[in-house]
């Protein structure tokens, strides 16, 4: 597709799960264009929250979203990707009684009547991770967590979005598995797709993402460059108070 | 065998036709949309009026009734749809709210029937020629194997479409995980809207051949097929479609042969027998897995 990388933006969002007990306070960020931007924070921060209220999933009582400098506060989440923009949320999104082919078919609902572009969305699914191909007549429920991670994966990037959303994609998956997830997701801006990484692997976060978001109690932290965080270690000092871990250790 | 046995069987085959069908749309309804509809069995009975009506004022024949009730049953649920569910995801209960919701459209629907209809119960006097058919010693009535034969043909329509198209495969998706069907570009509201129209054209034509296999039907007659529904459901596995199918079959062969083994005050609670050893045994249903997580 020759589209532009898309641009995602939240301004000042506000999101209440009950009532008046707001998750998310005046959140602001950017998913910048042709790269990989990452949001990390504790546990609890509101991250997949943030996510899901850019994505539609919840609607935010003050702030707006906006895609491609345009307001599309309260859009539905079945509208996303008409944009170009997928979504592979923190929390499991198969099908698993269905099998691996009809996970992908259903994600062509859009174009479905579209013969060909479905068979070739098929096609990228299964070049970029030959062990669906394998699989394709098996339940999804079937496979390992690691496979399932591909089939969600290969499912997002069929349709040849102009933005992911990934949630936490290695959360759970064996190390070799995760080593694999983050080149596939490293090779992306490259193929012309802006990427959010919301991540419990700092260090996995910050090497591959050029822009870093840490959020805390629904706010904003700091953000900033990739680089800063590398080399800031008034930066490191304050990503080591909540994750036992060194940026460079 | 013996003559009763094979009778029981027999019948419990045609009335667990009738039973799966009502099971399957109100599974189907609980899975995609979240809402126990109370009224179902007022539905089902609004059918068999449907049909009585189509046959004595305007001597159209049962046969005839079951499009003429799909459509007009699909077109009727397709609207009430948008009048009833945008109401309820106002609410800061939904799930509550729908219980309460369903009561009252079940009460209104019921009144309704008895403001036309009047209380007395109603028949279709339509016979089949012949009027009934041997099958080995017995004879078992047209009019009740042609119920059979059009129940197993949409049961067998339904499972094709559920199992080989993609709508049908949405829809089923969208049961076994509804955040992950939006995100897929299915416009859930739409795809809701259709399970509902789809149920309630289901309930309608299981209506009309409520009217073919029982004898008589009433404005008050609602609340027992309602709780019909509900046995076969949790039996079937909530929100599963095959395993309505199924449980309507076993609780229909059940409640017949009880009827010949059992004493007649005995056999009547066959249903709430299964139905609290199905809750206490295997809460997920026959078929044993939840279609939910
Ligand atoms: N469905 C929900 N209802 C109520 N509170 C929720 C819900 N989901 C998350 N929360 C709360 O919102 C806060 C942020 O959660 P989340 O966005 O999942 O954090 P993170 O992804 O950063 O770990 C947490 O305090 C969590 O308990
Ligand atoms: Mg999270």
């Amino acid at each position: 597709m020759t589209m532009q990388p898309a641009v995602m933006e939240l301004v000042n969002v506000d999101v209440a799960y009950h009532g008046d007990i707001r998750i998310l306070r005046g959140l602001s960020l950017k998913v910048r264009p042709g790269m990989i931007t990452g949001v990390i924070g504790p546990n609890g921060a509101g991250k997949s929250t943030a996510l899901r209220a850019l994505y539609g999933l919840l609607k935010p009582v003050a702030g707006d979203v906006m895609v491609d400098g345009k307001v599309v506060t309260g859009m539905k989440p079945w509208k996303f990707i008409d944009h170009g923009i997928a979504l592979v949320p923190q929390h499991r999104s198969l099908f698993n009684d269905l099998s691996v082919e009809d996970n992908l078919r259903l994600a062509c609902w859009s174009f479905r009547r579209d013969k060909a572009r479905v068979e070739a969305a098929l096609e990228r699914a299964y070049t970029q991770f030959p062990m669906l191909r394998d699989k394709r007549r098996d339940k999804a429920g079937s496979m390992s967590g690691g496979q399932q991670r591909f089939l969600e994966l290969g499912r997002a990037l069929a349709l040849q979005p102009r933005m992911l959303l990934l949630d936490e994609p290695t959360a759970m998956i064996a190390p070799r598995i995760s080593a694999e997830i983050y080149a596939f997701i490293e090779g992306l801006p490259a193929q012309g797709i802006s990427v959010l990484l919301v991540d419990q692997n700092v260090r996995q976060c910050v090497r591959i993402a050029g822009h870093v978001y840490v959020l805390e109690l629904g706010q904003n932290k700091v953000d900033g460059g990739a680089e800063d965080f590398r080399q800031d270690s008034g930066l490191r000092d304050l990503i080591a108070e909540w994750v036992d871990y060194r940026i460079d250790a | 065998m013996d003559q009763l046995i094979l009778n029981g069987i027999v019948n419990g085959l045609i009335v667990g036709g009738v039973y799966a069908l009502i099971g399957v749309s109100l599974t189907l309804l609980y899975g995609v949309l979240r809402v126990v509809n109370f009224a179902h069995g007022e539905f089902v009975i609004a059918g068999s009026f449907l049909a009585y009506v189509l046959f004595s004022h305007l001597g159209l024949p049962p046969l005839l009734a079951l499009p003429i009730a799909a459509i007009a049953f699909f077109a009727a649920g397709w609207g009430l749809y948008y009048v009833l569910i945008p109401r309820l995801s106002r609410s800061d209960d939904p799930e509550l709210m729908s219980f309460l919701m369903f009561y009252g459209v079940s009460i209104a629907a019921a009144a309704g029937m008895l403001l036309v209809f009047e209380a007395d119960s109603r028949s279709i006097d339509y016979t089949f020629t012949p009027i009934s058919v041997p099958i080995g010693p017995i004879y078992v009535s047209t009019a009740r194997l042609v119920a059979l034969a059009i129940a197993v043909a949409i049961s067998g329509a339904l499972a094709m479409f559920l199992f080989l198209t993609l709508p049908g495969k949405a829809l089923r998706a969208a049961i076994m995980n509804p955040e992950a069907i939006q995100i897929m570009g299915v416009d859930i509201v739409r795809l809701s809207a259709f399970a509902f129209a789809l149920a309630s054209a289901l309930a309608g034509v299981t209506g009309v051949l409520v009217a073919l296999v029982f004898p008589a039907f009433n404005a008050f007659s609602g609340p027992d097929y309602t709780i019909i529904a509900f046995i076969v459901v949790v039996l079937g596995g909530l929100g599963n479609p095959v395993g309505a199918l199924l449980a309507g079959v076993i609780f229909g062969l059940a409640e017949q042969l009880a009827t010949v083994f059992l004493p007649q005050s005995l056999a009547q609670i066959v249903g709430f027998a299964i139905l609290v050893a199905t809750i206490f045994l295997r809460p997920t249903g026959i078929l044993g897995s939840s279609a939910r997580k």
